[in-house]
């Protein structure tokens, strides 16, 4: 791989993967599978699921990459987007059963993966104050927001899980988030 | 946008940004988005925190074999396009038939790319598996000598292979359309799976859909970015029902 590709910014990749450059598509998988692939299994509950979800999106994003503009976000929440969407189409499809086991159960096995740049040391400081913001929520907006975006569950599912007016779920889900948006623009989170 | 439409939509915001909705109900929101100020600053508000979230997850290391997988077929298509010229390499104004289902209306102006449709030219689904225990075939009618065409069913699920297919009129693709059930003259929908044989005239596709609600298969030739109605000849057909 010629090092110009590894020193263009992901949006000019962008532009060659658009062209059809597997040189260049294979630029944005090193950048971004990590984060891809973190968040399916989070997601999925599983290796195997996380795989099948990852490659799922990756090669959908090889296939549509005219569709990416950069007027509407990094390259970065254009891919963990996709992942998010495929695995949450991968999760309704499963029966409740199934998704709530992944759910409450989490991660059974676990290969982290090592930080070994400046850059992942920055973004893995990003990620705790992620992680801080939303466990510093109370627990019925934490909750509804890591069982909707991780769990895959509408707010409809989630407030027959809980017993709990829709109205009241939907409001948990906007203060919630509404909460994190302003923890996060303290801090030094990309958001 | 009236007072009552606003109320229905009240901490709609949250879970729309965290694709907590139902795809109906995601869709009338997005009808209602257009008009209602408050919401869509509500939805550019919220949705930074959304999208922070993947970051909340423990750190995990692909498999370096997911990369070996996906490469290969990003490879092999890659040689594929470059095989089906300049024409699918040519930015296209927007198509008028965007991808069905859900995914995307949440990323709003990522709208279907043309070329992308174009990538999905030379049996870009080859890798489709086929279980040989469950398949069963149905021979297609090709119109083309020496050329042949059979939809491989693997439950509800159908895989077209042809072999010794002609290269389609130059600037065209193959485009597969699916006649569903109902009369004879049930006109045919169209896909998005576009193609072009490989330079051996060997194709596969798989066909989107179940086969139990399609009477028939037939390809088309059609220009790079598909058609919604058929505007080329039928090169091949299959009968299913």
């Amino acid at each position: 791989m010629g090092r110009d590709l590894l020193s263009l910014a992901d949006e000019d990749v962008m532009h060659l993967v658009r062209r059809g450059d597997a040189r260049a598509f294979e630029v944005i998988y090193d950048r971004h599978s990590p984060a891809a692939f973190s968040l399916a299994y989070r997601m999925m509950g599983t290796r195997a699921g996380a795989e099948d979800v990852t490659q799922e999106a990756f090669l959908s994003m090889w296939r549509s990459g005219a569709r990416y503009d950069r007027a509407r976000g990094s390259v970065r929440t254009w891919v963990l987007g996709i992942v998010h969407h495929r695995a949450i189409d991968a999760l309704r499809r499963a029966t409740v059963h199934d998704r709530r086991r992944a759910s409450d159960e989490g991660i059974e096995e676990r290969f982290e993966a090592r930080e070994r740049t400046d850059v992942e040391a920055a973004r893995r400081e990003e990620a705790g104050t992620v992680r801080h913001a939303l466990q510093t929520l109370p627990a019925d907006q934490s909750q509804v927001i890591e069982l909707a975006y991780f769990g895959g569950f509408t707010h409809t599912e989630i407030a027959d899980m809980l017993d709990a007016p829709v109205g009241t779920v939907k409001g948990r889900m906007r203060l919630g988030l509404k909460k994190m948006r302003a923890q996060l623009g303290e801090g030094q989170v990309a958001v | 946008m009236t007072t009552t439409d606003h109320e229905r939509w009240i901490d709609a915001a949250g879970a729309y940004v965290l694709d907590a909705m139902a795809p109906d109900e995601r869709e009338q929101f997005e009808i209602h988005l257009v008009a209602c100020t408050i919401c869509s600053s509500e939805v550019d508000e919220l949705r930074p925190a959304a999208q922070a979230l993947p970051m909340a997850s423990p750190p995990m290391a692909p498999p370096p074999v997911l990369k070996d997988r996906i490469m290969a077929e990003v490879e092999r298509e890659a040689q594929l396009l470059a095989q089906a010229g300049p024409s699918a390499d040519r930015p296209e104004p927007a198509p008028q038939r965007e991808r069905r289902g859900r995914g995307w209306s949440l990323l709003g102006g990522w709208r279907l790319a043309p070329v992308a449709a174009a990538l999905l030219i030379a049996g870009v689904l080859a890798g489709t598996a086929i279980d040989g225990t469950d398949t069963r075939r149905i021979d297609a009618d090709v119109d083309a000598p020496g050329a042949s065409a059979r939809l491989e069913v693997s439950g509800e699920k159908a895989t077209l292979v042809a072999e010794n297919l002609p290269t389609p009129p130059e600037g065209r693709v193959y485009e597969v359309w699916i006649q569903p059930n109902g009369p004879d003259d049930t006109p045919p929908e169209p896909t998005n799976v576009l193609f072009v044989p490989r330079g051996d005239g060997s194709a596969e596709a798989a066909i989107p859909g179940s086969v139990s609600d399609m009477q028939q298969v037939i390809v088309t030739d059609e220009p790079p970015t598909g058609s919604d109605t058929p505007t080329g000849d039928a090169i091949l057909s299959a009968q299913i029902s």
